[in-house]
């Protein structure tokens, strides 16, 4: 049984972006995930996210998951990163906003 | 991205992710990682058997600075694929190590001695249970690669182990794990060979039951080992004194240092054997006996007590060596 990758590009309404270079946070526990967020000047005012999951089936949540995250935030101009084992969608929710704090929080 | 250098001082080593240890354990701001999250460096042996993965492999290694030592650490986290040593995590761990003898070659060559204030140090937060089942004879070939560089490390590098996370130092990361020159644990620290359940699966209920856990404790926490003489170091929770007590150690003359190894020479392997012999003949049942005949009172509240209180009416394991 294959990991299942996700790909998705957002482009929000009042794009924002984190303060430092790039930001990490999380261990691949189980039900837990791991966020890495990157700035790249090419993506300015949109965001690449890219998913790795160990969880077949859910590839609707994730969109719904990540989108409305995106959506409050406007979070852009960033590439992440997600390896995940599991996770609840509250729980990347949770590990979102902490990588966004890790990085110096928005600007 | 920043780590709060302050924030770790105070911090649970227990509950601490490997990559907080790494930075809590050097001077401030000066942990430097090899190959980091963002180098995602992962496993292509999970990739192919739809495991998750992880930037980087579970564990941090790196080099940083205390006082004037260069200081390689390598930092294991135990809560992925339980700490397990594969192909890119193995190699990231015995390179680092390796790095660390040829920093104190590279020393010698260029200034024809080490200071005893200046050599580098190797030190390993270990929380593993072995090697990783899912890419055996890769994670083997790394831990085999590993023990040859410890013992070039011999009298060379000092080479201080950890344990006092999760998962502790188990399988194949027990034999390292007491490879060491120091062992330094807390409370929560584990060293052994075979774990609990595989010791029930194997042998039956009756011999070692893993749902005991005052038994499983007693018989491989750190405690036991602290009095067998196996653990060096007895200290609190937190990564600040984990700090200051390897602050306190890499001073010393490597002679000094090496003086708390187990194993290394043939009186050594002689000396841990009469344990063994010992435990036969006194027909010994649990750890409780064996601390018993090395002087303690009071066997059934020592698991217990407050750690002050331990180490005040401890008695340990005499040595020869």
């Amino acid at each position: 049984m294959a990991l299942t990758e996700l790909n998705y590009e957002f482009k929000p309404e009042t794009p924002k972006t984190i303060k430092d270079e790039w930001s990490h946070i999380g261990v691949v526990a189980s039900g837990d995930l791991e966020v890495l967020i990157e700035k790249e000047n090419a993506l300015k005012g949109k965001i690449k996210i890219h998913i790795l999951t160990t969880v077949v089936g859910f590839d609707d949540v994730w969109e719904t998951v990540v989108k409305k995250f995106i959506d409050k935030t406007g979070l852009s101009g960033v590439k992440v990163s997600i390896n995940d084992n599991a996770a609840t969608p509250a729980v990347v929710i949770r590990r979102l906003q902490q990588a966004v704090d890790n990085g110096g929080g928005l600007q | 991205m920043k780590i709060n250098w302050e924030d770790l001082q105070g911090k649970s080593f227990y509950q601490a992710t490997a990559r907080e240890r790494a930075y809590g354990m050097v001077d401030k701001d000066t942990f430097k990682e090899f190959l980091g999250p963002r180098d995602k460096m992962t496993s292509p042996h999970l990739l192919i058997l739809g495991e998750a993965v992880e930037f980087d492999d579970g564990i941090t290694v790196g080099v940083g600075k205390i006082k004037k030592h260069p200081v390689f650490v390598i930092s294991q986290e135990g809560k992925f694929v339980g700490g397990a040593l594969g192909e890119v995590n193995g190699a990231k761990m015995a390179y680092t190590m390796k790095l660390a003898l040829k920093t104190y070659e590279k020393m010698k060559e260029k200034y024809g001695s080490v200071p005893d204030d200046r050599k580098p140090i190797c030190i390993v937060s270990f929380d593993s249970g072995g090697v990783r089942l899912h890419e055996a004879n890769a994670g083997l070939l790394m831990h085999s690669e590993s023990m040859e560089t410890i013992w070039e490390l011999q009298n060379k590098v000092p080479y201080i182990a950890i344990t006092g996370s999760t998962i502790g130092a188990y399988g194949a990361q027990g034999f390292v794990c007491l490879s060491a020159d120091v062992v330094i644990a807390n409370d929560f620290g584990r060293i052994g060979l075979t774990g609990p359940e595989v010791i029930q699966q194997e042998v039956g209920k009756d011999e070692f039951d893993a749902s005991d856990r005052a038994l499983i404790w007693r018989t491989m926490g750190a405690r036991s080992k602290y009095i067998l003489g196996d653990v060096d170091y007895l200290i609190k929770d937190t990564i600040g004194t984990f700090r200051d007590t390897i602050v306190n150690i890499v001073d010393e003359p490597m002679s000094k240092i090496s003086k708390t190894r187990k194993v290394g020479s043939p009186q050594l392997v002689e000396e841990n054997l009469e344990v063994v012999k010992l435990a036969a003949e006194k027909k010994i049942k649990d750890s409780k006996d064996l601390w018993k005949i090395y002087g303690n009172e009071n066997v059934d509240q020592m698991p217990e007590m407050p750690q002050e209180k331990f180490l005040s009416v401890v008695k340990r394991r005499p040595r020869r060596i």
